[in-house]
């Protein structure tokens, strides 16, 4: 005979002031095999959970509903408790009257109806529930971080400095990622690569780190503790044994004239090359599309000119296996193209540039030498206009959300234009000044006080071309006029966007994206550094724009997490696993394919004397998730799920 | 020579040399119009066989019947292009190994007979191609016009009335090359998912867990049209599924014998029009 507990949550007012939890206590105390039902203010608490628990020993309780907030918020908090009080944590389960009930509705007679219909239905579930014991699964103690700028450097970095084992995966032919690219940075106007490339040095040459650069995540099977992952490594066409990065077959190459990416276009780069001066691995690559010889089937002058026999163009690109037990995905965010403000002309007056680029121009590694000079004529502008927002908060054309790091910027740009040009004008167009964080509104506040940079609260709404002038015309909406400003070049504080391969990579490693393509946080407040996938961790800019404190603090979150993970030699894993029928598996193999963790296998039934009767599917627990896939695709009804029983989940409908 | 002749003189001779141990064909029925299915064992009943515009039940079921390809003899069937779609399905889905059979392949265009060359099941990979190029299935019959003009209020009395008709005798699931589960999950009660009583409710349940169970596989045979003893047009519900997969997943079930099942099989390109 069942003898059920039910524990009714207020949950402050968050449930209490929609449902009418006496009304619904005395409906379920009603309820056959009920034993125990009765409401509280906070059952999370530490007394609640202690009601819970005396409820469980006094009554002999078979089983437990909490009705309550979501299951994720706390299910674990109270199948620890029932444990604690002897009772199987797999015969508790939450009924959730807060999301799905009190939350979204506003006629609190109805919400307790359908509150009553909530728990009813779990009541019903949880006669049925069965105890179950949890499955132990190793722990492969490999991190693998995926992307090479300063978060996927930070989180290898303390994950190795702990003494795990870190694979290192960038893309691109160097490590660095944006901050390499920086010039200054804010608030302190410490030079980017001065503090980026001794961390770059260390992550390549960290015992605990192995570094593979221009290699990329081809597929990533497993579970938490356990993936499975090939990273493809693109081919260089230069041996990384043998290339000393002595660079002389970059000087003699003859394709000169290819507009470098790290330089934004603003600087050209040889066709065999390394991103930047100071990239690690110091290792060149050919770009294959722009190469003399692979176009044209002649010239390997670096090939010759190479002392070491260090390049070899029938390279191919080659595939490693790894086994890793936890993902940092650190893999960036790119700049928006700002070619859709047609009236503001970027992409058509070479003077219009985005932020970016500015960073390189004033970058001592950059295309000038760090003088601030006009792409179209390489003179010194006068007068420089920034335009805040160009992208960002801006719904028709750009994106909804504020970037984060563009006033900072900004402010940043406008003072090292001041450092450098003194008799410079500056004027910085925004909507509003957001300046939040340690140091930072003192900051702006001395890009206007010292450095003059003067802030027009308004938009701008063309730029066009006269005498030689980019011509701006906004309005200044504090003093409520039309302003237009004769500048020599105009900087665009462009929206910082997810990758544009972020979707496609999202499926690759099986993790949630928002709406714009970054990655979604299995809890804004509480989890925010883990994905909704187990294992799996989010830092930096692929999660939500950024800058570079908030990226090295998630990124040292998020190894943090790691080591939690590696500190355990064996993960207990919730029972929630499939099993088969194996009198009615038809041994169609639907599952085999369904299953997206190779969970199942074919299984022979033989006879006495070793015969095959049948075929049948069998899960290995070891590797099902319990996502429950092949238990939907399974047309003979042979699959079932421990846990979500078909006659537990039938029982729950049929509550309702 | 006519092709059922030449069927028959190829029959008699696999039988007799012992290439086969049974050949499946078509039979006299009850009436002129109908033919049933034979299973001939011995090179002397090949007279038996019959071959005209008559035979159109789709053999294929009769291939997965317990026990009959498990010594691994050979078996050979007589069968039209759908026929060949079912076997590959039937393989693509551990049922039966193709290699075990001698195709008899043929197909009616008008009142002829036409013979399909091949015996194993890739020969006929060009038809079947040819097949999912011109929308095959259930011609735009009136009927199908008249539902699909319907509202969807509409649509779902004229169905409502259809299925009032259903006596769950199962005869379509008994016809259906694709139904072989050992039991079926309106069999299985615990729980009783499907409502085994012939009130509108439960035969809903039935029909539309058939079509479901059927969508990526159903090569519109008709076996379960024509078994039905009260004329629920059950082909059209099965046609709509198949036009559907078509168009979302450019699945045509049955090209080949290594054919994933659509519903089992993810692509990342997939269409997610259904994802809200």
């Amino acid at each position: 005979m069942a003898k059920i507990g039910v524990f009714i949550c207020h949950c402050g007012e968050n449930i209490g002031a929609k449902v009418d939890c006496t009304r619904l206590a005395a409906a379920m105390g009603e309820h056959p095999g009920v034993a125990v039902s009765v409401e509280y203010k906070y059952f999370c608490s530490d007394p609640g959970q202690e009601s819970v628990k005396r409820a469980i020993r006094d009554n002999n309780l078979t089983g437990v509903v909490v009705a309550a907030c979501s299951p994720r918020m706390h299910e674990a908090t109270f199948r620890k408790a029932c444990a604690e009080a002897g009772l199987n944590p797999y015969l508790c389960e939450i009924a959730n009257i807060r999301e799905q009930c009190s939350w979204v509705h506003t006629d609190k007679d109805m919400a307790t109806e359908k509150a009553m219909d909530i728990t009813r239905s779990m009541v019903e579930k949880v006669k049925r529930n069965n105890k179950l014991q949890p499955i132990e699964v190793p722990v492969t103690r490999r991190a693998l971080v995926i992307g090479g700028g300063i978060a996927g450097i930070q989180a290898a970095l303390d994950i190795a400095n702990a003494g795990q084992d870190v694979v290192l995966v960038e893309r691109e032919p160097s490590l660095g990622g944006h901050m390499a690219q920086l010039s200054e940075t804010f608030p302190t106007l410490d030079c980017s690569q001065c503090i980026m490339t001794p961390r770059m040095v260390e992550a390549a040459q960290h015992p605990k780190i192995r570094l593979l650069t221009y290699a990329e995540i081809e597929s990533v099977d497993g579970y938490i503790g356990n993936f499975k992952v090939r990273v493809r490594m693109k081919s260089r066409y230069v041996d990384l044994d043998r290339c000393t990065g002595c660079g002389d077959c970059i000087t003699k190459c003859p394709a000169k004239k290819i507009s470098s990416e790290f330089d934004c276009s603003l600087g050209k780069r040889t066709a065999i090359y390394t991103p930047f001066a100071q990239s690690v691995p110091n290792i060149p690559v050919i770009d294959k599309a722009n190469c003399i010889y692979f176009k044209n089937g002649k010239c390997k002058i670096c090939a010759k000119t190479c002392q070491c026999d260090a390049i070899n163009f029938e390279m191919q690109d080659e595939f490693i296996e790894l086994e890793i037990g936890a993902i940092v995905v650190a893999t960036g965010f790119q700049v928006q193209n700002n070619t859709m403000y047609g009236e503001y002309g970027y992409g058509k007056y070479p003077d219009v540039i985005n932020g970016l680029q500015f960073e390189r121009l004033a970058s001592a590694s950059g295309p000038t030498a760090g003088k601030i000079l006009r792409p179209s004529d390489g003179k010194e502008p006068e007068n420089v206009v920034f335009i805040q927002c160009a992208g960002s908060r801006d719904p028709s054309k750009g994106v909804r959300y504020c970037s984060k790091i563009c006033c900072m910027y900004t402010a940043k740009h406008a003072m090292l234009y001041a450092h450098k040009v003194h008799d410079g004008k500056t004027n910085i167009f925004y909507m509003d000044i957001r300046a939040a964080g340690k140091g930072y509104d003192e900051f702006s506040r001395r890009a206007i006080e010292d450095d003059e940079a003067s802030y027009v609260r308004g938009r701008v709404s063309k730029v066009w071309q006269e005498n030689g002038k980019l011509m701006v015309r906004g309005v200044d909406t504090l003093l409520g006029r039309p302003v237009e400003i004769a500048a020599d070049m105009v900087v665009l504080a462009t929206a910082m966007i997810s990758q544009p391969d972020a979707k496609e990579f999202a499926k690759t490693i099986g993790i949630g994206y928002d709406e714009y393509g970054f990655y979604n946080e299995a809890h804004l407040k509480l989890r925010p550094v883990e994905s909704s996938t187990a294992g799996v961790f989010l830092a930096g800019a692929c999660q939500s724009p950024k800058d570079i404190p908030d990226s090295v603090a998630q990124a040292s979150a998020t190894a943090s997490k790691v080591l939690a993970l590696f500190s355990k030699e064996k993960l207990e894993r919730e029972p929630v696993v499939a099993t088969n029928n194996e009198a009615t598996c038809a041994g169609c193999w639907g599952c085999v394919l369904a299953c997206p963790y190779n969970a199942i296998e074919q299984k022979d039934i033989l006879d006495r004397s070793g015969k095959i009767i049948k075929r049948v599917a069998s899960v290995n627990p070891g590797l099902c998730q319990g996502c429950g896939t092949c238990v939907t695709f399974c047309r003979s009804n042979s699959l079932d799920l421990a846990g979500f029983t078909e006659k537990q989940i039938f029982a729950e409908v049929m509550g309702l | 020579m006519s092709i059922e002749e030449q069927y028959r003189t190829r029959a008699k001779e696999l039988l007799a040399g012992g290439a086969v141990k049974m050949v499946i064909g078509y039979g006299k029925g009850t009436t002129g119009e109908r033919r049933r299915p034979i299973f001939i064992t011995s090179p002397d009943e090949v007279e038996r066989l019959v071959l005209d515009e008559a035979c159109i039940t789709n053999l294929s079921g009769y291939l997965v019947s317990e026990g009959l390809l498990s010594d691994e003899k050979r078996v050979a069937v007589f069968l039209r292009p759908e026929g060949v779609r079912a076997v590959n399905i039937l393989a693509a889905e551990s049922q039966l190994d193709s290699d075990q059979l001698v195709i008899f392949g043929f197909d009616v265009v008008g009142n002829e007979i036409k013979a399909l060359k091949g015996i194993h099941v890739e020969e006929f990979a060009d038809v079947i191609e040819s097949l999912k190029e011109s929308a095959p299935g259930v011609a735009k019959e009136l009927l199908l016009e008249k539902i699909e003009s319907m509202s969807p209020q509409e649509r779902f009395s004229y169905w409502q009335g259809e299925f009032a008709k259903c006596i769950k005798c199962y005869a379509c699931r008994q016809a259906c090359p694709m139904c072989y589960c050992r039991r079926c999950i309106v069999d299985s009660n615990q729980p009783q998912w499907v409502n085994t009583s012939s009130h509108s409710l439960g035969n809903f349940e039935w029909n539309i867990v058939r079509a479901f169970h059927l969508s990526g596989r159903c090569v519109e045979c008709g076996n379960c049209d024509r078994a039905c003893p009260v004329n629920i047009p059950l082909r059209l519900i099965n046609h709509r599924m198949a036009e559907e997969v078509l168009g979302t997943f450019d699945h045509f079930a049955g090209t080949s014998k290594t054919q994933e099942p659509v519903l089992a099989s993810f692509k990342k390109d997939d269409s997610e029009t259904f994802i809200l």
